[in-house]
Protein backbone atom coordinates (compact mmCIF):
# COMPACT_ATOMS: atom_id res chain seq x y z
CA UNK A 1 0.00 0.00 0.00
CA UNK A 2 1.33 3.19 -0.97
CA UNK A 3 1.75 5.80 2.22
CA UNK A 4 -0.90 7.98 2.79
CA UNK A 5 0.79 11.72 2.67
CA UNK A 6 -0.45 14.25 5.08
CA UNK A 7 -1.20 11.75 7.67
CA UNK A 8 -2.02 13.92 10.51
CA UNK A 9 -3.85 16.51 8.66
CA UNK A 10 -6.19 13.06 7.75
CA UNK A 11 -6.79 12.06 11.58
CA UNK A 12 -6.97 15.68 12.36
CA UNK A 13 -10.09 15.51 10.10
CA UNK A 14 -11.45 12.18 11.67
CA UNK A 15 -11.73 14.24 14.72
CA UNK A 16 -13.05 17.18 13.41
CA UNK A 17 -15.72 15.02 12.09
CA UNK A 18 -16.70 13.09 15.25
CA UNK A 19 -16.93 15.98 17.27
CA UNK A 20 -19.28 17.20 14.53
CA UNK A 21 -21.27 14.24 15.01
CA UNK A 22 -21.16 14.50 18.61
CA UNK A 23 -22.12 18.45 18.33
CA UNK A 24 -25.11 17.51 16.06
CA UNK A 25 -26.69 15.20 18.25
CA UNK A 26 -26.37 17.56 21.05
CA UNK A 27 -28.01 20.11 18.66
CA UNK A 28 -30.79 18.06 17.28
CA UNK A 29 -32.11 16.96 21.06
CA UNK A 30 -31.59 20.95 21.76
CA UNK A 31 -33.92 21.54 19.15
CA UNK A 32 -36.31 18.98 19.98
CA UNK A 33 -36.32 20.73 23.69
CA UNK A 34 -34.57 17.53 24.84
CA UNK A 35 -33.67 17.57 28.74
CA UNK A 36 -30.74 15.09 29.18
CA UNK A 37 -30.95 13.31 32.73
CA UNK A 38 -28.50 10.94 32.55
CA UNK A 39 -28.33 10.73 36.37
CA UNK A 40 -31.20 8.58 35.90
CA UNK A 41 -29.70 6.17 34.31
CA UNK A 42 -26.76 4.50 36.45
CA UNK A 43 -29.49 2.98 39.12
CA UNK A 44 -30.91 0.89 36.29
CA UNK A 45 -27.73 -0.47 36.38
CA UNK A 46 -26.23 -0.94 39.80
CA UNK A 47 -28.35 0.61 42.78
CA UNK A 48 -27.21 1.01 46.16
CA UNK A 49 -30.28 0.78 48.26
CA UNK A 50 -30.01 1.39 52.39
CA UNK A 51 -32.26 -0.87 54.48
CA UNK A 52 -32.33 -0.58 58.35
CA UNK A 53 -31.91 -2.73 60.61
CA UNK A 54 -33.77 -2.47 64.17
CA UNK A 55 -33.97 -3.96 67.48
CA UNK A 56 -35.68 -7.22 67.52
CA UNK A 57 -36.18 -6.50 71.78
CA UNK A 58 -35.91 -4.13 74.28
CA UNK A 59 -32.27 -3.78 75.35
CA UNK A 60 -28.97 -1.74 75.55
CA UNK A 61 -26.27 -0.90 72.64
CA UNK A 62 -22.57 -1.05 73.35
CA UNK A 63 -20.14 -0.57 70.71
CA UNK A 64 -17.24 -2.36 70.81
CA UNK A 65 -13.76 -1.81 69.59
CA UNK A 66 -13.90 -2.73 65.45
CA UNK A 67 -17.04 -0.93 64.60
CA UNK A 68 -19.10 -3.72 66.45
CA UNK A 69 -22.62 -3.11 67.10
CA UNK A 70 -24.02 -5.29 70.16
CA UNK A 71 -27.21 -4.76 71.47
CA UNK A 72 -28.36 -7.24 74.91
CA UNK A 73 -31.35 -7.93 75.58
CA UNK A 74 -33.32 -7.02 79.48
CA UNK A 75 -34.77 -9.95 78.95
CA UNK A 76 -31.80 -12.23 78.43
CA UNK A 77 -32.57 -13.44 74.52
CA UNK A 78 -29.07 -14.54 72.62
CA UNK A 79 -27.17 -10.52 72.51
CA UNK A 80 -27.64 -9.48 68.81
CA UNK A 81 -24.31 -8.80 66.69
CA UNK A 82 -24.01 -6.85 63.91
CA UNK A 83 -20.37 -6.63 62.25
CA UNK A 84 -21.02 -4.92 59.03
CA UNK A 85 -22.98 -1.74 58.67
CA UNK A 86 -22.41 1.74 56.53
CA UNK A 87 -24.60 4.35 58.96
CA UNK A 88 -24.63 3.82 62.69
CA UNK A 89 -27.89 5.23 64.11
CA UNK A 90 -27.22 4.98 67.69
CA UNK A 91 -24.80 5.79 70.22
CA UNK A 92 -22.83 3.55 72.77
CA UNK A 93 -24.68 2.77 76.13
CA UNK A 94 -28.02 3.43 74.66
CA UNK A 95 -31.44 2.37 75.50
CA UNK A 96 -33.37 0.76 72.79
CA UNK A 97 -36.45 -0.67 72.48
CA UNK A 98 -38.08 -2.81 70.09
CA UNK A 99 -38.38 -1.86 66.79
CA UNK A 100 -35.93 1.33 66.81
CA UNK A 101 -33.39 1.58 63.81
CA UNK A 102 -29.98 0.67 64.91
CA UNK A 103 -28.13 0.70 61.34
CA UNK A 104 -28.31 0.99 58.22
CA UNK A 105 -26.68 -1.41 55.33
CA UNK A 106 -26.80 -0.55 51.66
CA UNK A 107 -27.41 -3.17 49.48
CA UNK A 108 -25.71 -3.42 45.95
CA UNK A 109 -28.73 -4.19 43.77
CA UNK A 110 -28.18 -5.51 40.10
CA UNK A 111 -30.61 -2.79 37.98
CA UNK A 112 -32.87 -4.26 35.29
CA UNK A 113 -30.26 -3.19 32.61
CA UNK A 114 -27.29 -5.46 33.95
CA UNK A 115 -29.76 -8.17 34.41
CA UNK A 116 -30.52 -8.44 30.73
CA UNK A 117 -27.20 -8.03 30.08
CA UNK A 118 -26.77 -11.23 31.81
CA UNK A 119 -29.46 -12.67 30.20
CA UNK A 120 -28.23 -11.21 26.66
CA UNK A 121 -24.99 -13.48 27.56
CA UNK A 122 -26.59 -16.15 28.51
CA UNK A 123 -28.71 -16.47 25.60
CA UNK A 124 -26.01 -15.43 23.30
CA UNK A 125 -23.00 -18.13 25.07
CA UNK A 126 -25.65 -21.12 25.05
CA UNK A 127 -27.07 -20.42 21.39
CA UNK A 128 -23.43 -19.92 20.54
CA UNK A 129 -22.28 -23.42 21.66
CA UNK A 130 -25.52 -25.20 20.03
CA UNK A 131 -24.56 -22.81 16.78
CA UNK A 132 -21.12 -24.20 16.58
CA UNK A 133 -22.18 -27.91 16.92
CA UNK A 134 -24.80 -27.59 14.78
CA UNK A 135 -22.82 -25.38 11.93
CA UNK A 136 -19.92 -27.96 12.47
CA UNK A 137 -21.82 -31.23 11.70
CA UNK A 138 -24.18 -29.17 9.01
CA UNK A 139 -21.06 -28.20 7.67
CA UNK A 140 -19.32 -31.96 7.53
CA UNK A 141 -22.40 -33.38 6.15
CA UNK A 142 -22.85 -30.69 3.14
CA UNK A 143 -19.49 -31.94 1.56
CA UNK A 144 -20.17 -35.64 2.85
CA UNK A 145 -20.38 -38.00 -0.38
CA UNK A 146 -23.93 -39.22 1.40
CA UNK A 147 -26.65 -37.60 -0.67
CA UNK A 148 -28.45 -37.86 2.25
CA UNK A 149 -26.76 -36.15 4.29
CA UNK A 150 -26.17 -33.59 2.03
CA UNK A 151 -29.16 -32.71 0.54
CA UNK A 152 -30.71 -32.48 4.28
CA UNK A 153 -27.75 -29.94 5.03
CA UNK A 154 -28.53 -28.29 1.91
CA UNK A 155 -32.09 -27.96 2.90
CA UNK A 156 -31.55 -27.09 6.27
CA UNK A 157 -28.97 -24.62 4.73
CA UNK A 158 -31.69 -22.68 2.50
CA UNK A 159 -34.97 -22.97 4.65
CA UNK A 160 -33.01 -21.14 7.40
CA UNK A 161 -31.01 -18.58 5.76
CA UNK A 162 -34.06 -17.88 3.49
CA UNK A 163 -36.42 -16.45 5.98
CA UNK A 164 -36.29 -13.88 8.60
CA UNK A 165 -35.03 -14.79 11.63
CA UNK A 166 -37.91 -12.89 13.76
CA UNK A 167 -40.28 -15.20 11.75
CA UNK A 168 -38.08 -18.33 13.00
CA UNK A 169 -38.14 -17.46 16.24
CA UNK A 170 -42.02 -16.88 16.22
CA UNK A 171 -42.29 -20.18 14.74
CA UNK A 172 -40.05 -21.88 17.48
CA UNK A 173 -42.06 -20.32 20.61
CA UNK A 174 -45.52 -20.66 18.98
CA UNK A 175 -45.49 -23.36 17.01
CA UNK A 176 -42.36 -25.69 18.29
CA UNK A 177 -42.38 -24.48 21.60
CA UNK A 178 -46.22 -25.46 22.25
CA UNK A 179 -45.89 -28.79 20.69
CA UNK A 180 -42.69 -30.10 22.43
CA UNK A 181 -43.45 -27.58 25.56
CA UNK A 182 -40.55 -25.17 25.62
CA UNK A 183 -39.71 -22.43 27.77
CA UNK A 184 -39.08 -18.91 26.58
CA UNK A 185 -35.66 -19.43 26.61
CA UNK A 186 -35.35 -22.65 25.40
CA UNK A 187 -37.37 -21.71 22.59
CA UNK A 188 -35.13 -18.46 22.27
CA UNK A 189 -31.79 -20.59 22.28
CA UNK A 190 -33.23 -22.83 20.13
CA UNK A 191 -34.07 -20.54 17.25
CA UNK A 192 -30.94 -18.55 17.77
CA UNK A 193 -28.91 -21.40 17.28
CA UNK A 194 -30.95 -23.18 14.20
CA UNK A 195 -30.47 -19.73 12.61
CA UNK A 196 -26.89 -19.49 13.55
CA UNK A 197 -25.73 -22.82 12.96
CA UNK A 198 -26.81 -22.74 9.24
CA UNK A 199 -24.20 -19.47 8.67
CA UNK A 200 -21.90 -21.46 10.85
CA UNK A 201 -22.42 -24.38 8.61
CA UNK A 202 -21.74 -22.07 5.26
CA UNK A 203 -18.31 -20.82 7.03
CA UNK A 204 -17.29 -24.73 8.14
CA UNK A 205 -18.10 -25.89 4.44
CA UNK A 206 -16.23 -23.07 2.95
CA UNK A 207 -13.17 -23.32 5.32
CA UNK A 208 -12.77 -26.89 4.95
CA UNK A 209 -12.97 -26.40 1.31
CA UNK A 210 -10.03 -23.89 1.03
CA UNK A 211 -7.82 -26.57 2.70
CA UNK A 212 -5.85 -28.25 -0.23
CA UNK A 213 -6.86 -31.96 -0.85
CA UNK A 214 -3.34 -32.78 -0.51
CA UNK A 215 -3.76 -32.10 3.70
CA UNK A 216 -6.86 -34.68 3.62
CA UNK A 217 -3.99 -37.50 1.55
CA UNK A 218 -0.90 -36.92 3.26
CA UNK A 219 -3.16 -37.93 6.60
CA UNK A 220 -4.82 -40.40 4.90
CA UNK A 221 -1.73 -41.78 3.65
CA UNK A 222 -0.38 -41.88 7.20
CA UNK A 223 -3.12 -44.72 8.36
CA UNK A 224 -5.31 -41.90 9.67
CA UNK A 225 -8.86 -42.74 9.35
CA UNK A 226 -11.09 -40.25 7.55
CA UNK A 227 -12.21 -38.57 11.76
CA UNK A 228 -8.67 -38.79 12.71
CA UNK A 229 -7.76 -37.02 9.68
CA UNK A 230 -10.34 -34.17 10.31
CA UNK A 231 -10.06 -33.49 13.63
CA UNK A 232 -6.08 -33.62 13.90
CA UNK A 233 -5.48 -32.12 10.21
CA UNK A 234 -8.24 -30.45 8.28
CA UNK A 235 -10.33 -29.07 11.33
CA UNK A 236 -7.46 -27.18 13.04
CA UNK A 237 -6.52 -25.36 9.55
CA UNK A 238 -10.17 -25.11 8.90
CA UNK A 239 -10.62 -23.26 12.31
CA UNK A 240 -7.91 -21.17 11.86
CA UNK A 241 -8.40 -19.93 8.75
CA UNK A 242 -12.76 -19.34 9.67
CA UNK A 243 -12.04 -17.47 12.39
CA UNK A 244 -12.41 -13.86 10.86
CA UNK A 245 -15.94 -14.67 9.57
CA UNK A 246 -16.57 -16.98 12.59
CA UNK A 247 -15.87 -13.60 14.54
CA UNK A 248 -18.56 -11.68 12.62
CA UNK A 249 -20.86 -14.32 13.24
CA UNK A 250 -20.70 -14.38 16.68
CA UNK A 251 -20.85 -10.84 17.12
CA UNK A 252 -24.26 -11.25 14.58
CA UNK A 253 -25.20 -13.81 17.21
CA UNK A 254 -25.27 -11.47 19.94
CA UNK A 255 -26.64 -8.54 18.44
CA UNK A 256 -29.59 -11.09 16.68
CA UNK A 257 -30.58 -12.03 20.18
CA UNK A 258 -31.77 -9.06 20.74
CA UNK A 259 -35.03 -9.95 18.33
CA UNK A 260 -35.58 -13.02 21.58
CA UNK A 261 -37.05 -10.10 22.85
CA UNK A 262 -40.42 -10.23 21.06
CA UNK A 263 -41.08 -13.59 22.88
CA UNK A 264 -40.76 -11.79 26.24
CA UNK A 265 -37.88 -12.69 27.11
CA UNK A 266 -36.05 -10.05 28.93
CA UNK A 267 -32.76 -9.66 27.46
CA UNK A 268 -30.89 -6.02 27.13
CA UNK A 269 -33.48 -4.73 24.49
CA UNK A 270 -36.25 -5.85 26.20
CA UNK A 271 -34.80 -4.20 29.74
CA UNK A 272 -33.74 -1.16 27.85
CA UNK A 273 -37.40 -0.70 26.94
CA UNK A 274 -39.26 -1.35 30.41
CA UNK A 275 -36.37 1.26 31.39
CA UNK A 276 -37.60 3.83 29.35
CA UNK A 277 -41.54 3.40 30.49
CA UNK A 278 -40.50 4.00 33.82
CA UNK A 279 -37.88 6.61 33.13
CA UNK A 280 -38.92 8.76 30.22
CA UNK A 281 -35.25 8.83 29.07
CA UNK A 282 -35.19 7.11 26.18
CA UNK A 283 -32.13 8.63 24.74
CA UNK A 284 -30.19 8.43 27.78
CA UNK A 285 -31.31 4.59 28.03
CA UNK A 286 -30.67 3.08 24.47
CA UNK A 287 -27.43 4.96 24.31
CA UNK A 288 -26.28 3.19 27.31
CA UNK A 289 -27.56 -0.20 26.24
CA UNK A 290 -26.17 0.58 22.96
CA UNK A 291 -23.07 0.96 24.80
CA UNK A 292 -23.52 -2.55 26.67
CA UNK A 293 -23.96 -4.33 23.69
CA UNK A 294 -20.80 -2.51 22.25
CA UNK A 295 -18.97 -3.51 25.33
CA UNK A 296 -20.01 -7.40 24.38
CA UNK A 297 -19.34 -7.30 21.04
CA UNK A 298 -15.80 -5.47 21.67
CA UNK A 299 -14.61 -8.00 24.06
CA UNK A 300 -16.07 -11.08 22.01
CA UNK A 301 -13.95 -9.31 18.80
CA UNK A 302 -11.02 -8.35 20.91
CA UNK A 303 -10.45 -12.30 22.60
CA UNK A 304 -10.64 -13.91 18.56
CA UNK A 305 -8.31 -11.33 17.98
CA UNK A 306 -6.20 -12.29 20.70
CA UNK A 307 -6.61 -15.71 19.58
CA UNK A 308 -5.74 -15.18 15.67
CA UNK A 309 -2.72 -13.88 17.13
CA UNK A 310 -1.52 -16.65 18.72
CA UNK A 311 -2.55 -19.50 16.20
CA UNK A 312 -0.19 -17.20 13.46
CA UNK A 313 2.85 -19.27 15.37
CA UNK A 314 2.62 -21.23 12.37
CA UNK A 315 2.28 -18.58 9.44
CA UNK B 1 6.95 -60.37 -16.78
CA UNK B 2 10.12 -60.68 -14.73
CA UNK B 3 10.10 -61.66 -10.95
CA UNK B 4 6.11 -62.98 -11.28
CA UNK B 5 6.80 -65.12 -7.70
CA UNK B 6 5.47 -65.36 -4.74
CA UNK B 7 7.75 -63.10 -2.62
CA UNK B 8 6.62 -59.94 -3.95
CA UNK B 9 5.37 -57.53 -1.85
CA UNK B 10 3.66 -55.67 -4.16
CA UNK B 11 2.05 -57.47 -6.73
CA UNK B 12 -0.90 -55.40 -9.19
CA UNK B 13 -2.56 -57.50 -11.57
CA UNK B 14 -4.03 -56.24 -14.81
CA UNK B 15 -4.83 -52.96 -13.39
CA UNK B 16 -7.86 -50.48 -15.26
CA UNK B 17 -8.51 -47.27 -13.96
CA UNK B 18 -11.71 -44.95 -16.00
CA UNK B 19 -11.79 -41.61 -13.54
CA UNK B 20 -15.39 -40.69 -13.04
CA UNK B 21 -14.77 -37.80 -16.17
CA UNK B 22 -14.40 -40.98 -18.51
CA UNK B 23 -10.84 -40.57 -18.24
CA UNK B 24 -9.26 -44.12 -19.36
CA UNK B 25 -5.61 -43.57 -17.07
CA UNK B 26 -4.10 -46.99 -16.83
CA UNK B 27 -4.82 -49.77 -18.88
CA UNK B 28 -4.26 -53.84 -18.00
CA UNK B 29 -0.91 -52.69 -15.85
CA UNK B 30 0.63 -55.08 -13.93
CA UNK B 31 3.45 -54.88 -11.94
CA UNK B 32 5.26 -57.02 -9.28
CA UNK B 33 7.89 -55.66 -6.72
CA UNK B 34 10.19 -57.64 -4.31
CA UNK B 35 10.64 -56.73 -1.11
CA UNK B 36 13.78 -53.96 -0.92
CA UNK B 37 13.43 -53.79 -4.58
CA UNK B 38 13.99 -50.03 -5.82
CA UNK B 39 11.59 -49.38 -8.69
CA UNK B 40 11.55 -46.05 -10.97
CA UNK B 41 9.06 -44.90 -12.67
CA UNK B 42 9.34 -42.81 -15.66
CA UNK B 43 7.08 -41.79 -18.41
CA UNK B 44 5.41 -38.63 -20.41
CA UNK B 45 3.29 -35.82 -18.50
CA UNK B 46 -0.10 -37.55 -17.95
CA UNK B 47 1.00 -41.55 -18.45
CA UNK B 48 -0.58 -42.40 -15.63
CA UNK B 49 2.45 -42.50 -13.47
CA UNK B 50 0.59 -40.87 -10.18
CA UNK B 51 -2.25 -42.85 -10.90
CA UNK B 52 -0.71 -45.93 -10.19
CA UNK B 53 1.34 -44.77 -7.78
CA UNK B 54 -1.85 -44.11 -5.60
CA UNK B 55 -3.81 -47.24 -6.45
CA UNK B 56 -0.89 -48.61 -4.84
CA UNK B 57 -2.88 -47.02 -1.46
CA UNK B 58 -6.00 -46.24 -2.51
CA UNK B 59 -5.67 -42.90 -2.71
CA UNK B 60 -7.69 -43.82 -6.08
CA UNK B 61 -9.79 -46.99 -6.28
CA UNK B 62 -8.89 -49.11 -8.91
CA UNK B 63 -11.64 -49.96 -11.68
CA UNK B 64 -10.70 -53.40 -12.64
CA UNK B 65 -7.30 -56.24 -11.94
CA UNK B 66 -6.37 -56.75 -8.53
CA UNK B 67 -3.41 -55.28 -6.08
CA UNK B 68 -1.81 -57.55 -3.34
CA UNK B 69 0.12 -55.63 -0.97
CA UNK B 70 1.83 -57.97 1.73
CA UNK B 71 -0.50 -60.83 0.22
CA UNK B 72 -3.27 -58.49 1.42
CA UNK B 73 -5.93 -57.93 -1.16
CA UNK B 74 -6.89 -53.82 -1.72
CA UNK B 75 -9.74 -55.01 -3.71
CA UNK B 76 -11.35 -56.83 -0.86
CA UNK B 77 -13.85 -55.44 0.84
CA UNK B 78 -12.81 -56.67 4.20
CA UNK B 79 -9.28 -55.41 4.13
CA UNK B 80 -8.91 -51.99 6.52
CA UNK B 81 -7.38 -49.62 4.24
CA UNK B 82 -6.32 -47.58 7.01
CA UNK B 83 -3.95 -51.01 8.48
CA UNK B 84 -2.53 -51.04 4.49
CA UNK B 85 -1.77 -47.07 4.37
CA UNK B 86 0.46 -47.73 7.54
CA UNK B 87 2.79 -49.88 5.76
CA UNK B 88 2.55 -48.11 3.05
CA UNK B 89 4.21 -44.46 3.22
CA UNK B 90 3.86 -41.58 0.58
CA UNK B 91 5.58 -38.80 -0.26
CA UNK B 92 4.05 -36.23 -2.48
CA UNK B 93 5.98 -33.51 -5.26
CA UNK B 94 4.27 -30.87 -3.15
CA UNK B 95 5.48 -32.22 0.46
CA UNK B 96 1.98 -31.45 2.04
CA UNK B 97 3.08 -30.89 5.60
CA UNK B 98 0.56 -29.77 8.00
CA UNK B 99 1.49 -26.39 8.29
CA UNK B 100 -0.36 -25.80 11.88
CA UNK B 101 2.61 -28.58 13.16
CA UNK B 102 6.19 -28.26 13.35
CA UNK B 103 8.48 -30.44 12.02
CA UNK B 104 8.45 -32.82 15.36
CA UNK B 105 4.93 -32.40 15.26
CA UNK B 106 4.15 -33.09 11.69
CA UNK B 107 6.45 -36.44 12.35
CA UNK B 108 4.94 -37.69 15.81
CA UNK B 109 1.28 -37.12 14.71
CA UNK B 110 0.46 -40.17 12.92
CA UNK B 111 2.44 -42.33 15.36
CA UNK B 112 0.23 -40.76 18.42
CA UNK B 113 -3.02 -40.53 16.72
CA UNK B 114 -3.12 -43.89 14.43
CA UNK B 115 -0.13 -46.34 16.56
CA UNK B 116 -1.53 -44.55 19.95
CA UNK B 117 2.28 -44.46 20.72
CA UNK B 118 2.87 -42.18 23.89
CA UNK B 119 4.01 -38.51 22.83
CA UNK B 120 7.45 -38.63 24.79
CA UNK B 121 7.90 -42.46 22.75
CA UNK B 122 6.92 -41.09 19.22
CA UNK B 123 9.03 -37.78 19.85
CA UNK B 124 12.04 -39.65 20.50
CA UNK B 125 11.48 -41.63 17.76
CA UNK B 126 10.85 -38.66 16.08
CA UNK B 127 14.01 -37.18 17.04
CA UNK B 128 15.89 -39.98 15.49
CA UNK B 129 14.11 -39.61 11.98
CA UNK B 130 14.75 -36.13 11.41
CA UNK B 131 18.25 -36.40 12.76
CA UNK B 132 18.84 -39.35 9.81
CA UNK B 133 17.07 -36.65 7.15
CA UNK B 134 19.62 -34.24 8.40
CA UNK B 135 17.33 -31.81 10.01
CA UNK B 136 18.29 -32.02 13.44
CA UNK B 137 18.89 -28.71 14.06
CA UNK B 138 15.25 -27.53 12.42
CA UNK B 139 12.58 -29.73 14.60
CA UNK B 140 10.41 -26.99 15.87
CA UNK B 141 10.52 -25.37 12.86
CA UNK B 142 7.19 -24.48 11.03
CA UNK B 143 7.10 -25.89 7.41
CA UNK B 144 6.49 -21.96 6.52
CA UNK B 145 10.03 -21.77 7.98
CA UNK B 146 11.63 -24.41 6.00
CA UNK B 147 13.03 -24.49 2.59
CA UNK B 148 11.31 -27.00 -0.05
CA UNK B 149 14.27 -29.28 0.51
CA UNK B 150 14.13 -29.66 3.80
CA UNK B 151 9.88 -29.79 3.82
CA UNK B 152 10.49 -32.44 2.09
CA UNK B 153 12.79 -34.27 4.06
CA UNK B 154 10.52 -33.60 6.96
CA UNK B 155 7.90 -35.56 4.77
CA UNK B 156 9.84 -38.60 4.41
CA UNK B 157 10.88 -38.19 8.33
CA UNK B 158 6.95 -38.34 8.78
CA UNK B 159 6.21 -41.39 6.54
CA UNK B 160 9.16 -43.23 7.84
CA UNK B 161 7.65 -42.77 11.47
CA UNK B 162 4.82 -45.30 10.65
CA UNK B 163 7.53 -47.44 9.94
CA UNK B 164 6.36 -48.99 6.60
CA UNK B 165 7.40 -51.90 4.23
CA UNK B 166 6.70 -49.81 0.98
CA UNK B 167 7.69 -46.11 0.57
CA UNK B 168 6.16 -44.54 -2.60
CA UNK B 169 7.44 -41.35 -4.21
CA UNK B 170 5.31 -38.90 -6.54
CA UNK B 171 7.87 -36.64 -8.52
CA UNK B 172 9.66 -35.82 -4.66
CA UNK B 173 11.70 -33.85 -5.82
CA UNK B 174 9.99 -31.92 -9.18
CA UNK B 175 9.15 -28.75 -6.83
CA UNK B 176 12.35 -28.05 -5.46
CA UNK B 177 14.80 -25.57 -6.77
CA UNK B 178 17.66 -27.28 -8.69
CA UNK B 179 20.47 -26.62 -5.53
CA UNK B 180 17.76 -28.62 -3.26
CA UNK B 181 17.41 -32.15 -5.63
CA UNK B 182 20.82 -33.55 -4.23
CA UNK B 183 19.62 -33.85 -0.60
CA UNK B 184 16.58 -35.31 -0.96
CA UNK B 185 17.54 -37.95 -3.59
CA UNK B 186 20.68 -38.65 -0.80
CA UNK B 187 18.33 -39.23 1.93
CA UNK B 188 16.24 -41.24 -0.49
CA UNK B 189 19.86 -43.24 -1.77
CA UNK B 190 20.76 -43.81 1.86
CA UNK B 191 17.26 -45.16 2.62
CA UNK B 192 17.22 -47.97 -0.83
CA UNK B 193 20.39 -48.65 0.95
CA UNK B 194 18.84 -49.62 4.23
CA UNK B 195 16.87 -52.10 1.84
CA UNK B 196 13.37 -50.53 1.93
CA UNK B 197 11.18 -51.46 -0.96
CA UNK B 198 10.64 -47.99 -2.93
CA UNK B 199 8.86 -47.47 -5.93
CA UNK B 200 9.51 -43.74 -7.42
CA UNK B 201 8.30 -41.51 -9.99
CA UNK B 202 10.63 -39.56 -10.76
CA UNK B 203 12.81 -37.18 -14.05
CA UNK B 204 16.19 -37.47 -12.34
CA UNK B 205 17.10 -40.39 -14.39
CA UNK B 206 20.66 -40.03 -12.80
CA UNK B 207 19.37 -41.49 -9.84
CA UNK B 208 17.52 -43.98 -11.70
CA UNK B 209 20.47 -45.72 -13.07
CA UNK B 210 22.37 -45.23 -10.15
CA UNK B 211 19.58 -46.24 -7.80
CA UNK B 212 17.10 -48.19 -9.61
CA UNK B 213 16.94 -52.13 -9.37
CA UNK B 214 14.53 -51.84 -12.47
CA UNK B 215 13.09 -49.04 -14.15
CA UNK B 216 9.49 -49.13 -15.87
CA UNK B 217 8.55 -46.94 -18.51
CA UNK B 218 4.22 -45.54 -18.61
CA UNK B 219 2.58 -44.38 -21.48
CA UNK B 220 -0.85 -43.53 -22.51
CA UNK B 221 -1.31 -45.38 -19.25
CA UNK B 222 0.20 -48.33 -20.29
CA UNK B 223 3.06 -50.16 -18.98
CA UNK B 224 5.25 -50.14 -22.11
CA UNK B 225 8.56 -51.59 -20.94
CA UNK B 226 10.35 -52.28 -17.85
CA UNK B 227 14.17 -53.62 -17.96
CA UNK B 228 17.50 -52.92 -15.35
CA UNK B 229 18.66 -49.45 -15.28
CA UNK B 230 22.00 -50.75 -18.16
CA UNK B 231 19.15 -52.43 -20.49
CA UNK B 232 16.86 -49.89 -20.39
CA UNK B 233 18.57 -47.09 -21.24
CA UNK B 234 20.62 -48.93 -23.59
CA UNK B 235 17.49 -50.20 -24.96
CA UNK B 236 16.20 -49.22 -28.63
CA UNK B 237 12.38 -49.54 -27.71
CA UNK B 238 11.16 -46.65 -30.40
CA UNK B 239 8.38 -45.51 -27.61
CA UNK B 240 11.15 -45.23 -25.09
CA UNK B 241 13.62 -43.61 -27.50
CA UNK B 242 11.54 -40.97 -27.88
CA UNK B 243 10.66 -40.16 -24.74
CA UNK B 244 14.45 -39.94 -24.08
CA UNK B 245 14.92 -37.97 -26.52
CA UNK B 246 12.95 -35.33 -25.27
CA UNK B 247 14.20 -35.42 -21.96
CA UNK B 248 17.56 -35.70 -21.90
N1 LIG C 1 -8.73 -36.86 -10.47
C1 LIG C 1 -8.75 -37.05 -11.80
N2 LIG C 1 -9.91 -37.01 -12.47
C2 LIG C 1 -9.93 -37.21 -13.81
N3 LIG C 1 -8.85 -37.44 -14.55
C3 LIG C 1 -7.66 -37.48 -13.95
C4 LIG C 1 -7.54 -37.29 -12.54
N4 LIG C 1 -6.24 -37.40 -12.21
C5 LIG C 1 -5.58 -37.62 -13.34
N5 LIG C 1 -6.42 -37.70 -14.40
C6 LIG C 1 -6.05 -37.96 -15.78
O1 LIG C 1 -5.46 -39.24 -15.82
C7 LIG C 1 -4.35 -39.24 -16.71
C8 LIG C 1 -3.11 -39.69 -15.97
O2 LIG C 1 -2.77 -38.71 -15.00
P1 LIG C 1 -1.55 -38.85 -14.01
O3 LIG C 1 -1.64 -37.72 -13.07
O4 LIG C 1 -1.55 -40.21 -13.44
O5 LIG C 1 -0.32 -38.68 -14.99
P2 LIG C 1 1.22 -38.53 -14.61
O6 LIG C 1 1.92 -39.54 -15.43
O7 LIG C 1 1.42 -38.57 -13.15
O8 LIG C 1 1.56 -37.10 -15.17
P3 LIG C 1 2.56 -35.99 -14.58
O9 LIG C 1 3.93 -36.36 -15.02
O10 LIG C 1 2.09 -34.73 -15.23
O11 LIG C 1 2.38 -35.97 -13.11
C9 LIG C 1 -4.24 -37.84 -17.27
O12 LIG C 1 -4.83 -37.82 -18.53
C10 LIG C 1 -5.02 -37.01 -16.31
O13 LIG C 1 -5.63 -35.94 -16.98
MG1 LIG D 1 2.04 -37.15 -11.66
Amino acid sequence: MEKQPHLLLWKAVFVLIMIGLGFGIYAGSKSIDYTWRWERIPQYIINTEATTVRSPFDGSATIEKGNKLVVTSDYGDDPLVIEKFDNLLVSNGDLVFEGDPLVEVENWNIGPLTWGLVMTLQLSVVSLVFAVVIGLFAGLARISTNPALRYLSVTYIELIRGTPLLVQIFIFYFFIGTVLDLDRFTAGVAALSVFTGAYIAEIVRSGIQSISPGQMEAARSLGMNYVQAMVNVILPQAFKRTLPPMAGQFINLIKDSSLVSVISITDLTKAGREVVSSTFAPFEVWFAVALMYLVLTGALSWAIQRLEKRLSASD
Amino acid sequence: MTNMTDKSIIQARNIEKIYSNGCHALKNVSLDINRGEVVVIIGPSGSGKSTFLRTLNQLESISDGSIHIDEVSLTDRKTNINKVREEVGMVFQSFNLFPHKTALGNVVLSPMKVKKKARTVAEQEGRELLKKVGLAERMNNYPSHLSGGQQQRVAIARALAMHPKIMLFDEPTSALDPEMVGEVLDVMKSLASDGMTMVVVTHEMGFAREVADRVVFMEDGELVFEESPERFFSSDNPRLQRFLGQVL
